[in-house]
Order: structure tokens, then C-alpha cells, then sequence
């Protein structure tokens, strides 16, 4: 009897150590890729997105790996072979500012699930779980070379809830398609939004000081939270069996994450002084803000950017359509990428389901205008810029976004130099599968394109 | 900074006077030398000389002549000035500032003119422009009435003495609402538009008049219309106004080729973006349309049919196409959406008419979007291919002057690249 107490006793034990593991980590990647083909890509133009071309060189890939950039790689019976003279290869286009699957296409107000607007801090809401599977976008942004794009929650709130990172690879569950070990970001939004959304409620926030307030309220209920947590954890066992573990808080949950430094801060903020002291914000606290996203005034602060190490997501040229996007500059990407003698981060990013077709286009404009502006800056270092860049400042450089021996086979062919606006992705591999092609029409397609304008063939068709 | 050089250059040579006055009275001329021409017309490009004298381009050719001036275009493209279309600019400064937007009204649902309230010192014009925008078709948005808003025309000169022409296009739009049928937004545009042939001359031209006239009539009685919406509704059908109609869905095109003909209208779509679906019947009606080439997003259930391929299947077709861009901070980017359009099927010299000579004959622009004798000199000379997204003009000219190409934008990035020693506020 005793011993059967002891055994169920231990069964609960270990059902509750399991149980909490299994909380720990809910809603894992799923992520499988397509068959993989071991092929050598001859004879290509390359930007290898760590600011490296390579001419007339071939690239080889195996087991969904790159193995090899060089002149003239054997030929073997085991690989396909892609002559790609005159072709441009990268790797697949990142875009860090995505909101494909949480506003959808159609935008109708059913499946318009970005900005959780009820309340000015949501950081227990995660954009994955608004993600539309079936949103017809993802594709578009396939032919424009995209093969992980990271989504954001909307920019309604102070802190609006946790952004995951994909593979653009569409799948019928948001699990199957998470990037694996891609960490969760945290999307914070400074400056109008906010401010105007709780404003117009007679709440706060009605003003920026009152943004300002709002963040470093969270973070001091973060901060508690966690010294509970830590206080907890070091605890002897006995001392944990006779007291309670703190109760969860999804809210918390997300904020300490941050503290700890495993969830990235993606922080929306327009103008200059706005960054500013939200890089203050971060050190009172002692968390780091991985990028700023749209800043339009980053160009005033580029060097307080790099001395902290922060990204800055932008535009090539929007601007004007609110008062703290009026300053723009066109080589505001440039400036960023050469504060501190090219110690910058500047990543382009679309924010917007076209522009992410397009962000070849958006980076050639930036590096027009850095030229212009007088910088001396390679299309091989603008390449970086929607590459790997956006992969650093999403986690997933390790696995992709330059091509890299040993790193992921996500690789793009263009009909032409990829500056150009005349270029087409032709070709493009997901982890060394083919995702995309061109000439054959091969493609995946949304259920929403199925038979929706006549029933025998597919939307575009 | 080159091009305010060059500019800085032909104001020290010729005066202030090219650049702030009227040419009229200017004897020297301006010779552009060994351009490549893309006249704007169905021609392919030719290698030529544009010789401009005052407003006025007064000689294309590809023979040599002698010019007061002479700017070496050797290797560069030579375009028309590019026309925006379905507009905002000069009506809004800061797009979610409604106290800097003078683009809709209350009161007039049909005769609602937004030319008066055109600032030729918006920042929109010099950055536009100074990106190959040399003119524009502003329109108001959404009025009460499913037809009405009127839309002028602007030279983007920037001059507070506006060049332009007043309300010379309606406005109008159909689709899918959250609040009501588009069969009644049929049934009220029907009944306006019989209302309107109703209408004679005689009786508009007195207030009290046409208060009569409003009273008798049902639809124009309901619709709660003032004399100007009246005045604009007979001058739709007894001037020919163009009318611009905003659609995407196929049937509503289809509806839309119907009005056109009961009405005998002269009808543009805007939008369009199911078009590929009727695109023989929108040709043998001869209706232009004014497209996003760079949209293929199923925005909406009435846009289903996007396809990033449709520009290129509609001049196919043999419709006429023009441009429009979503955002009139940035309209210059018709032209990358005009570089993805033949990119994707299109040809280029229909691309480029698109920016130019079709909405100039389309609209009745007169003496524009063309380089030819006798045209007014919208001119511009490209760093490279306008349709890369990458390009910008080196020269701008707009009836004949040589516009500076300083922004707030360039002098904001000079302000941050430059005298860095300096606190920032106390630079330029």
C-alpha cells in the first residue's frame, strides 16, 4: 500500500515535471520540408548576403545544405545540374516586418486579427495564433524570393503580443510552417498609434509621455514577476514541495522572457527622439531592443543605433502618411547601414504584402539613394540588407541568410541582376526543395484560390 | 547635390529670370543633344535633339541645330514629364492629419471641386517632381454620391499662380459595401444620370432655378443635391467630362460598359482590377483604365482576379493604360509600377506612353505629355531607365523652366551627412 502511494505519488511527480516541461514549450514547430534534390547551380552570378559576388561561380547543394561555392565543381551523377549562366543566385529574401496571415487577403473584418486592441500591454497574445493559414499572400511573396518572413502583431498597443518567424512554405497548420528554433520576438510600438487608439477611449495612453509610462509600468510587474520566478527556482526541493510556485502569468510569461533574453524586441517607433528613449527604457531594465521598425528619423540617430547594436528596419521611401513619418530621407537605409564605419545593421522590410514581392526593389532604391547621398556601398553589401540581416535580427542567422557552407539550402535564381526591377525570382529552394519555379508553374497554392472565380481552375488562372 | 549644381549652373548663366519667370520674354534657348527620345507616342525611341524655346519645345529632330544653351544627353533617356493620374497631391499634406487634408465635403456630393484648396507649396509637388512627376490630376475622395467629386488638373511648377484647369473630370466609384447593395448604388447612379439629361441649359442659370428643378425631382430631392451638384451633373453629359468611375469587380465593369453606353459618357475605369476577365468587351467600348500594375493582391472579394500579369494582357487587348500608385506622397512610383508591368508582359514603350501621352490624350490635356513641336517643354532627362525604381531625373523641366531639384527630403539627408562636427541643428 505504502509503496503503491509512493509509486503514484512519483507518477504525479513526474506527470507534473512533464507537464511543465510540456508548458514550457507549447505550440512547437512542426516544420517539414519538401523532398530534397542535391543539384549544382553552374556558372552563376552570385550575392552571397554576407557582402560577397562571386562571378560565373557555381554552388552546390545536398542534403538541404549548402556544401559548396566555387569555380568549376565536379559534375557527379548523384546531382542534378541547373546551368545558370548569365542568372543571378541569392539567398531566399527575408522580410522582418511581415503581417501575412493576420491581416489576410481578403482584408475583410472577419479574419482581420493583428492588433488585439483591448487593452494598451498584450503581451500574452501571440501572432501565430491570429495567423490565417490559407492566406493567399504568402505565395505572391514566394515569387518575389521570400522564404522566411517574420509576423508581427499590429502597432495598436505599447506591447502587442509575441511575433513568430515562418518558412514561406504554406501549410495547413501555423505549427507546420513556424521556422524550427526561431525564437519568439516581442512587437512593442511607440509614438502615434498607441497613443490614439487608448486616447480616442480617455485612457491611457493619450500621450507619449504616457507611452513611456505605460512600457516602464510593464516592465516593473516584468521585473517582480521574475525575481518571484527566480526566487522560486532557488529554492531547495524540499523548500519548493512545502511553498507555491508562482502562478502563471501568459502576460508575464512573455516580458520575462524578454528579461531573460529569449525573446527578441521588435519595437515599431517612427521618430528619432522616440527611439531614443526607448533605447533608455531598455537599459533601465536591462533588455536589448533588437531593431526599430519603419523609423523614418533613424538617419538622425544612425550612430546611437549602432553603438547599441540595434537594427533598424526600414523603408526605402515611405513617408507622409502620418506626422511621424515626415522626415523622410531616401538614404535613410544607407546612413544606418554606414554609421560607425559600417557597423550599422539596416535591414529593408515591407510592412505591406506587395512590398514584400518587391524587397530586391526596395533595397536597389535605398542603395541608390546611399550612393547619391555619397556613400560608397556595393550591391553585394546592399544584398545583406534583405538577407542576412533580417535573419540576425529574426535568430535565425545561424540557419540561413547568407549562403554559407553547412547552412540551410535557401537559395533564389533571378533572370537578371536581382537590382533590377526588371528581374523575376525563377527559381526558388527551401531548404534544398524546390518551392518555386517559374517556368513550370510550380507553386503552392492557397485552398482561398481554389475554384473562387471559376470553379474549374484556380484563382489566377 | 549635382543636380542643384546644374541648376545653380543655368540660373548663373541665364539669370533667375529661366528660372522663376515666365519665358516669354526670354530670347535664349535650350538645346538637349543626342538624347534617346521616347516622344511618349506609339513610336519606338529615336536618337534626337529637343530644342526649347520659352514654354515651348520648338523642334524635335534628329538633325543638329543650334541652341543658346546646350545640355549633352549623350547616352541618356529623354522622356515627356509623367502625369499623375488619380491624385492627391496638392490636397493633403500628412495623410492621417485631417486638418491637413482638403480632399472631401460635407455639403456638395456631385459639384464638390477640390481646386481651390490646391497648395502649390505642398512638399508632395518638389518630391514628386523632382522624381519625374510633372503634373497631376488631383481628385477628391469619396463623396456622398456614387458619381461626384470633381478632379482638376495641375502643372506642378509650383508656382502660387497656379497653372491648371478647373474640374475637368468626375469622379465616381462602385464596389462591395458593408452597408448597402451595389444594385442600389446602380439604381442611384441611373437615376442622377436621367435626372441629368433631364436638366437643360435654361434652367441653370439661376440658383433660384434650379432650387425648382431640385424640388421636382425625386432623386435630386432625396440625394438633398445643391445647385453646383446640379450644374456639375449637366456639365458630365453636356461637356463630356470625363468620368472617372473606381471598379474591380468584372461584373461592375460589365454594369459600368452598360452606363456608359445608355449615357453616351465618356468613361474611365480606375482600379480595374478584374479587367483581364472582360478585356474585350472594356476594348470594343474603348474605355481606358487606369491601373496598379504592381498589384495583384486579392485585396478585397471584389478584386479577386489580381494578377501581377494583367497589364500585359490588357495592352494585348488593345487598351489604352495608365497608372496610378496608392500612397500621392509617393505617386512618382508608377513608375516602378510601370517597371513591373514589363516585367511581366508589357511592353516598355507602352509603359512608358502610359505615364505620358495616353493620359494626356485620354484627359484632353492640350499640349502635353508629348515631346513634339509646338507642346508645352514637361521634360525630363533621366540618370538612367525611368521605369528602375532606382533611377531619378538629372533634369526636370516644366514649361520650359529648369526646375530645381532640391527637396526637404535632400536638404534633411544633407543636414545629416554633412558638417557632422557641427550640432545638428545648427547645420544648413
Amino acid at each position: 500500500m505504502t509503496n503503491l502511494i509512493k509509486y503514484l505519488q512519483l507518477s504525479i511527480l513526474v506527470f507534473l515535471c512533464f507537464n511543465i516541461e510540456l508548458s514550457a514549450k507549447p505550440f512547437e514547430s512542426t516544420y517539414e520540408p519538401l523532398p530534397p534534390i542535391n543539384l549544382l547551380i553552374q556558372n552563376a552570378n552570385i550575392y552571397d548576403g554576407e557582402g560577397n559576388e562571386f562571378q560565373q561561380t557555381d554552388l552546390l547543394i545536398q542534403d538541404r545544405k549548402i556544401i559548396a561555392i566555387g569555380k568549376d565543381l565536379p559534375v557527379s551523377d548523384s546531382f542534378q545540374v541547373i546551368d545558370a549562366t548569365g542568372k543571378w543566385i541569392t539567398p531566399g529574401i527575408i522580410d522582418i516586418h511581415s503581417h501575412m496571415g493576420v491581416y489576410p487577403a481578403p482584408g475583410v473584418s472577419t479574419s482581420s486579427d493583428g492588433n488585439e486592441a483591448t487593452s494598451p500591454v498584450t503581451a500574452d497574445v501571440w501572432a501565430e495564433h491570429s495567423m490565417w493559414v490559407q492566406d493567399p499572400q504568402y505565395t505572391l511573396a514566394l515569387s518575389g524570393g521570400v522564404t522566411a518572413f517574420h509576423v508581427l502583431p499590429g502597432s495598436a498597443n505599447l506591447i502587442g503580443g509575441r511575433g513568430v518567424t515562418v518558412k514561406n512554405l504554406q501549410r495547413n497548420t501555423i505549427n507546420s510552417m513556424k521556422f524550427p528554433d526561431a525564437p519568439h520576438s516581442l512587437k512593442m510600438a511607440c509614438g502615434e498609434n498607441p497613443k490614439r487608439v487608448y486616447g480616442n477611449r480617455q485612457q491611457a495612453p493619450s500621450t507619449r509621455m504616457g507611452n513611456i509610462a505605460g512600457y516602464r509600468k510593464a516592465w516593473i510587474e516584468a521585473e517582480s514577476y521574475l525575481n518571484r520566478l527566480n526566487e522560486y527556482e532557488s529554492k531547495s526541493e524540499d523548500a519548493k514541495e512545502m511553498g507555491y510556485k508562482p502562478t502563471r502569468d501568459l502576460e508575464l510569461d512573455t516580458l520575462a522572457g524578454v528579461l531573460k533574453g529569449e525573446i527578441l524586441v521588435h519595437n515599431h517607433c517612427y521618430r528619432a527622439d522616440e527611439m531614443a528613449s526607448m533605447i533608455d527604457v531598455a537599459k533601465e531594465f536591462g533588455y536589448k531592443i533588437t531593431a526599430f521598425h519603419h523609423g523614418v528619423e533613424a538617419y538622425k540617430i544612425a550612430d546611437l543605433l549602432a553603438d547599441n547594436g540595434i537594427c533598424g528596419a526600414l523603408w526605402a521611401d515611405w513617408w507622409g502618411f502620418k506626422h511621424e513619418a515626415y522626415d523622410m530621407v531616401q538614404a535613410n537605409i544607407a546612413i544606418v547601414d554606414q554609421a560607425r564605419n559600417g557597423t550599422g545593421c539596416a535591414i529593408v522590410h515591407s510592412d505591406d504584402a506587395i512590398g514584400i514581392q518587391h524587397l530586391n526593389q526596395e533595397a536597389s532604391k535605398a542603395l541608390a539613394a546611399g550612393l547619391r547621398a555619397g556613400f560608397e556601398i556595393t550591391k553585394a553589401r546592399a544584398m545583406n540588407w534583405i538577407t542576412s540581416n533580417p535573419a540576425k535580427a529574426a535568430g535565425i542567422y545561424d540557419q540561413t541568410g547568407s549562403l554559407k557552407v553547412g547552412k540551410n539550402a535557401d537559395v533564389v535564381i533571378w533572370s537578371k541582376n536581382p537590382f533590377s526591377v526588371y528581374a523575376l525570382a525563377e527559381t526558388v529552394f527551401i531548404d534544398g526543395a524546390l518551392a518555386y519555379d517559374r517556368a513550370t508553374n510550380f507553386y503552392p497554392s492557397s485552398d482561398f484560390d481554389v475554384g473562387i472565380i471559376k470553379p474549374s481552375k484556380n484563382r489566377t488562372e | 547635390m549635382f543636380n542643384k549644381k546644374i541648376h545653380q549652373y543655368i540660373t548663373a548663366i541665364f539669370g533667375y529670370a529661366l528660372i522663376t519667370l515666365s519665358t516669354t520674354v526670354f530670347a535664349e534657348t535650350i538645346l538637349i543633344k543626342n538624347a534617346t527620345i521616347y516622344d511618349g507616342n506609339t513610336n519606338k525611341p529615336y536618337e534626337g535633339n529637343v530644342l526649347i524655346d520659352g514654354k515651348i519645345i520648338k523642334k524635335v529632330s534628329p538633325n543638329d541645330m543650334q541652341g543658346d544653351f546646350i545640355i549633352d544627353a549623350s547616352g541618356k533617356i529623354v522622356t515627356p514629364g509623367f502625369i499623375a493620374t488619380d491624385t492627391n497631391i496638392g490636397i493633403v499634406e500628412i495623410g492621417a492629419l485631417s486638418v491637413t487634408r482638403d480632399d472631401s465635403s460635407e455639403i456638395y456630393k456631385i459639384g464638390f471641386s477640390i481646386y481651390d484648396a490646391f497648395n502649390p507649396n505642398s512638399t508632395l509637388i518638389p518630391w514628386n517632381r523632382s522624381n519625374g512627376i510633372t503634373s497631376a490630376l488631383t481628385i477628391p475622395q469619396n463623396t456622398a454620391s456614387p458619381i461626384g467629386g470633381l478632379g482638376s488638373f495641375f502643372v506642378l511648377d509650383g508656382e502660387l499662380d497656379i497653372t491648371g484647369e478647373k474640374d475637368m473630370v468626375m469622379t465616381g466609384r462602385v464596389g462591395g459595401s458593408s452597408n448597402h447593395s451595389r444594385s442600389e448604388t446602380y439604381a442611384v447612379i441611373d437615376d442622377l444620370l436621367s435626372f441629368a439629361k433631364s436638366l437643360n441649359q435654361k434652367d441653370l442659370s439661376k440658383d433660384a432655378d434650379i432650387s425648382e428643378v431640385i424640388d421636382n425631382s425625386t432623386i435630386a430631392e432625396f440625394m438633398e443635391l445643391h445647385p453646383r451638384d446640379v450644374r456639375a451633373l449637366f456639365k458630365l453629359l453636356n461637356n463630356d467630362l470625363p468620368l472617372v468611375m473606381k471598379a474591380h469587380r468584372a461584373s461592375d465593369l460589365l454594369k459600368l460598359v452598360e452606363i456608359k453606353k445608355k449615357y453616351n459618357l465618356n468613361l474611365i475605369i480606375m482600379g480595374a482590377q478584374e479587367a483581364n476577365l472582360v478585356k474585350d468587351v472594356i476594348a470594343k467600348n474603348d474605355i481606358p483604365l487606369i491601373i496598379n500594375p504592381i498589384n495583384n493582391i486579392p485585396g478585397s472579394f471584389d478584386e479577386l482576379a489580381s494578377n501581377i500579369k494583367m497589364a500585359g494582357m490588357l495592352e494585348k487587348a488593345d487598351i489604352e493604360l495608365m497608372f496610378t500608385a496608392p500612397r500621392s506622397h509617393n505617386f512618382h512610383l508608377i513608375r516602378q509600377g510601370a517597371g513591373v508591368a514589363v516585367a511581366n508582359g508589357m511592353s516598355y514603350e507602352t509603359a512608358i506612353r502610359g505615364l505620358s501621352a495616353t493620359p494626356a490624350k485620354v484627359f484632353g490635356l492640350e499640349k502635353r505629355g508629348e515631346i513634339k513641336q509646338g507642346n508645352f517643354a514637361d521634360i525630363i532627362i533621366w540618370d538612367a531607365d525611368p521605369l528602375e525604381p532606382s533611377s531619378m531625373p538629372e533634369y526636370v523641366f516644366i514649361n520650359g523652366q529648369s526646375i530645381d531639384l532640391t527637396t526637404r527630403s535632400s536638404r534633411l539627408r544633407d543636414r545629416y551627412t554633412s558638417d557632422p562636427e557641427k550640432p545638428n541643428t545648427y547645420r544648413n
